[in-house]
């Protein structure tokens, strides 16, 4: 149920977030939380996977995909007449709501409600179903919990609803083509991306988190130039290209830092939504 | 459900509270074991006591104890470090974290993390009890703290039981459900103790629950009142807000952090939650009261005295629970009470405590794009064009906000109001464009030239007097983590890459820091125990004590 494709990051990542925030770096999803951030500059923890996000939640018992997707068609032939397609209300309440279903185990409850009904309240029995579709029809309903409940199944559509062609590429031609070329540094870029978010992304901006190189200036006024393996306001550690590390307190060496990104960074507070729509489907058309 | 010799000992209580310090002095000498009421104060933490999550009412986190000095500092060293042994990985969440602020009463620190109570002899570091529960749901992502009022402490599970535990031996003493794990309800959050109210709030994003705030009899556990976070019918003040009951029945507004507390406005000031469903806003238009607020409250009552609302219509999960920092300043000649909150949306507030009016609205990390600017109450205006979008909608303040559940601090010394920032772009996605969606309805993502920054913000304008954006990023080490705490000697200490660092309040240099095993995962606290001041910080599964000397 889960891709790990990358194809279906934004779903990977969204529940990784399990909670919203989450930064997608290509590939890689920083993990992060809605009531809980991690802390500002803790790396992604390793060894999270997706699937954990159903554990974390504390959503219990896993439905039973199997009975579920039976209980679907029983539902669909039963309860959705009155109660929507997709078990959330019509003249009937809301049951993904229902705190009767959200308090059910295994169909228990849901089950004997079922076999009853409440006649007075305009719910019928449910008697002739035998005790299995019952069942069925609340590993249904607990189904449909799961996918609203669990942020890490949530998925984006992949589709597109807006952004015009034309207009990305007059955009590209006017800020981007300085640096970048479409059949140059950028050709086939739109089968590397092919889903909209992760070009989104691409497009704002490109950060490979990966080791950054610096050039780190001594106290004495040596100028060394290396990989940062580790650089904060107290230390900075340079690995050069002979494999050996240098380390100094911060505040003894000047660093310097080569950015990339400056053209991404001048455009990022320029941007419009329509720009970045118009850009990503371009560039989804360069193959 | 009030008992009636209680409130008449709280009264009493009260009095003394607004007494003379002779008759403080010897109320403290003749308390028997636990807390005394008298610790808990709106400007002023007793030296010898931490007695609850902010160490007073005010949210402050700012400390009259001078002995650690930006002069002697370099002396500061660790002088205990406490680990957590004996307990596995947390489910879904993996490794332990303290994120609570360790209460220090009669020499013995209370700290948690999900499922745990621990007690430490303040001296050593070394354990004297814990409480280990067995939870049956909820999230277990993070734990503030306990509350404590006498003797007895109070603790929220992640499957919303209220937990009352004797504070000299860790047993239970009893407990109550207050909030039910199987509507996606959990409770993470530190119980703050007014009067004889235990005062507690709720988290829960998953299934379009309401929000809610209670208060509890400390020695019953029964309930006294309960606030909710919406309009309970139609008609009522506030569901003008919401296009129906249906949405407005499960709206959110979840009130999952410790808010602060006016002994002479008698005002308990609290922040709520984001909206829901949180990404998608189609199936409840309106501004949604009093979600994403800061309300206050009466809490002998539970009624609501005014609220401001820092994110209307919130669209982007941004809880605005932040701690409404209370502060009395001088302002064009007239002595004002007042109240800061630096909010997950990106603006600053700066209110009138006695009502609510404000006097700074103001972004203090990028623009704020999300909004249109203001109204005439300070109310940012979200712009409908900036909501989450299929294809994506980018704002310039960060997936998680722009700041989030680390304290803050505020320093009367300095006037200035301090707070670990996030600055950068990210993406709002629309997932679920249904009319009426349910849960998160979509996600944010994008962490678009974002770092961490120290800021430190003038009360009287909203404009930032100094930042400090820390170099280095990632997997290289760089960052601002935990929150802050400010003192009288001007000395500000927070989370600096995997060091506890002090900078100088007044100026953002960096004066003093010391390498611990990770990153600052609460917020800083101190006290003073034999003479010797101590700072108490959490980094991950451990607490560390620092003297100057380190003895």
């Amino acid at each position: 149920m889960i891709s790990k494709k990358p194809g279906s990051l934004l779903a990977i990542g969204s529940l990784l977030c399990l909670s919203s925030a989450v930064a997608i770096l290509h590939g890689r999803p920083v993990l992060a939380s809605a009531q809980e951030p991690e802390l500002h500059s803790q790396p992604p923890e390793k060894g999270r996977q997706p699937d954990r996000s159903h554990i974390f939640l504390g959503l219990g018992r896993e439905p039973d995909a199997a009975a579920a997707k039976r209980g679907d068609v029983l539902y669909q032939q039963n309860c959705q007449a009155c109660h929507g397609t997709r078990a959330r209300g019509g003249i009937g309440p809301n049951l993904v709501r229902s705190v009767l279903v959200l308090h059910d185990d295994q169909g228990e409850e849901i089950g004997a409600f079922l076999k009853e009904g409440r006649p007075q309240n305009g719910m019928p029995s449910f008697a002739q179903l035998t005790d299995a579709q019952r069942y069925d029809i609340a590993e249904y309903l607990h189904m449909e919990i799961e996918l609203a409940a669990n942020r890490g199944l949530y998925k984006h559509s992949g589709e597109m609803t807006s952004g015009n062609v034309e207009k990305g590429k007059q955009f590209f031609a006017a800020q981007c083509a300085s640096c970048h070329s479409t059949t140059g540094d950028l050709a086939g870029i739109g089968s590397k991306f092919s889903q909209p978010a992760a070009m989104l992304a691409r497009i704002a901006w490109p950060d490979t988190r990966g080791p950054r190189k610096a050039t780190v200036t001594t106290p004495d006024g040596k100028q060394m130039t290396g990989v940062l393996e580790h650089y904060d306001d107290f230390e900075t550690a340079l690995k050069t290209s002979d494999g050996s590390t240098m380390t100094w307190p911060t505040d003894s060496v000047k660093v310097a830092i080569p950015d990339p990104l400056q053209g991404h960074r001048a455009l990022l507070p320029k941007y419009t939504d329509d720009d970045l729509h118009n850009l990503t489907r371009y560039l989804l058309t360069v193959k | 459900m009030k008992r009636p010799s209680l409130r008449t000992f709280a009264q009493l209580t009260a009095v003394a509270v607004l007494s003379s310090s002779a008759l403080l002095a010897q109320r403290t000498s003749s308390t028997p074991a636990g807390l005394s009421p008298n610790a808990l104060q709106l400007f002023h933490q007793p030296p010898d006591t931490w007695p609850t999550y902010n160490g007073d009412y005010s949210g402050q986190r700012f400390s009259a104890i001078k002995q650690i000095t930006q002069q002697n500092i370099k002396d500061l060293k660790i002088k205990w470090k406490s680990k957590i042994t004996g307990i596995p990985p947390l489910r879904g969440s993996g490794p332990l974290i303290i994120k609570s602020t360790p209460l220090m009463v009669n020499g013995v620190l209370y700290f948690t993390i999900p499922d745990h109570v621990f007690a430490v002899d303040a001296r050593t570091g070394k354990e004297k009890w814990r409480f280990n529960f067995e939870d049956q749901g909820g999230h277990v992502l993070g734990q503030r703290g306990v509350g404590m009022y006498g003797k007895w402490i109070y603790f929220l599970t992640p499957d919303g039981w209220f937990i009352s535990l004797d504070s000299e031996t860790g047993k239970e003493r009893w407990r109550k459900k207050v909030a039910d794990e199987k509507l996606q309800y959990f409770t993470t959050m530190a119980a703050v103790i007014v009067k004889n109210h235990v005062i507690i709030g709720i988290g829960g994003d998953a299934m379009d629950v309401p929000g809610y705030l209670e208060a509890r009899d400390p020695e019953t556990g029964e309930m006294q009142w309960r606030w909710w976070s919406e309009p309970q019918k139609m008609g009522d003040p506030g569901s003008e807000t919401w296009p129906n009951l249906q949405s407005m029945r499960h709206g959110g507004g979840m009130t999952w952090l410790p808010g602060t507390y006016d002994p002479e406005l008698n005002l308990l000031y609290w922040g709520t939650g984001n909206t829901n469903p949180v990404f998608a806003g189609q199936g409840r238009k309106g501004a949604n009261l009093y979600t994403d607020s800061i309300v206050a409250l009466n809490p002998d009552t539970g009624k609501m005295v005014w609220y401001f609302q820092g994110s209307p219509h919130d669209t982007h999960d941004w809880d605005n629970v932040e701690t409404p920092v209370l502060f009395d300043m001088e302002v064009d000649g007239k002595p004002r009470k007042l109240l800061a909150q630096a909010a997950r949306c990106g603006y600053f507030f700066v209110l009138d405590r006695t009502n609510g009016k404000y006097l700074i609205s103001k972004p203090f990390t990028k623009t704020a794009d999300w909004s249109k600017g203001i109204d005439d109450r300070g109310q940012p205006i979200p712009d409908p064009d900036k909501e989450p979008k299929v294809d994506g909608s980018m704002v310039d303040v960060a997936s998680n906000g722009a700041t989030n559940w680390p304290p803050p601090s505020y320093s009367p010394q300095t006037k200035l109001f301090y707070v670990n920032a996030t600055e950068g772009y990210s993406v709002a996605y629309l997932y679920d464009t249904s009319p009426e969606p349910e849960g998160y309805g979509g996600g944010s993502s994008g962490a678009f030239d974002t770092h961490s920054s120290l800021i430190a913000l003038d009360v009287l304008t909203g404009d930032v007097k100094w930042k400090h954006v820390p170099k280095g990023r990632g997997a290289e080490g760089g960052g601002m983590s935990g929150g802050i705490l400010t003192t009288v000697a001007d000395l500000l200490f927070t989370g600096d890459s995997d060091r506890l660092a002090a900078f100088d309040a007044a100026t953002g240099k960096i004066v003093w820091s010391q390498k611990l095993d990770g990153h600052v995962s609460n917020g800083p606290s101190t006290w003073t125990l034999d003479n010797k001041q101590n700072i108490i910080v959490g980094v991950g599964d451990s607490l560390y004590a620092l003297t100057l000397g380190g003895n």
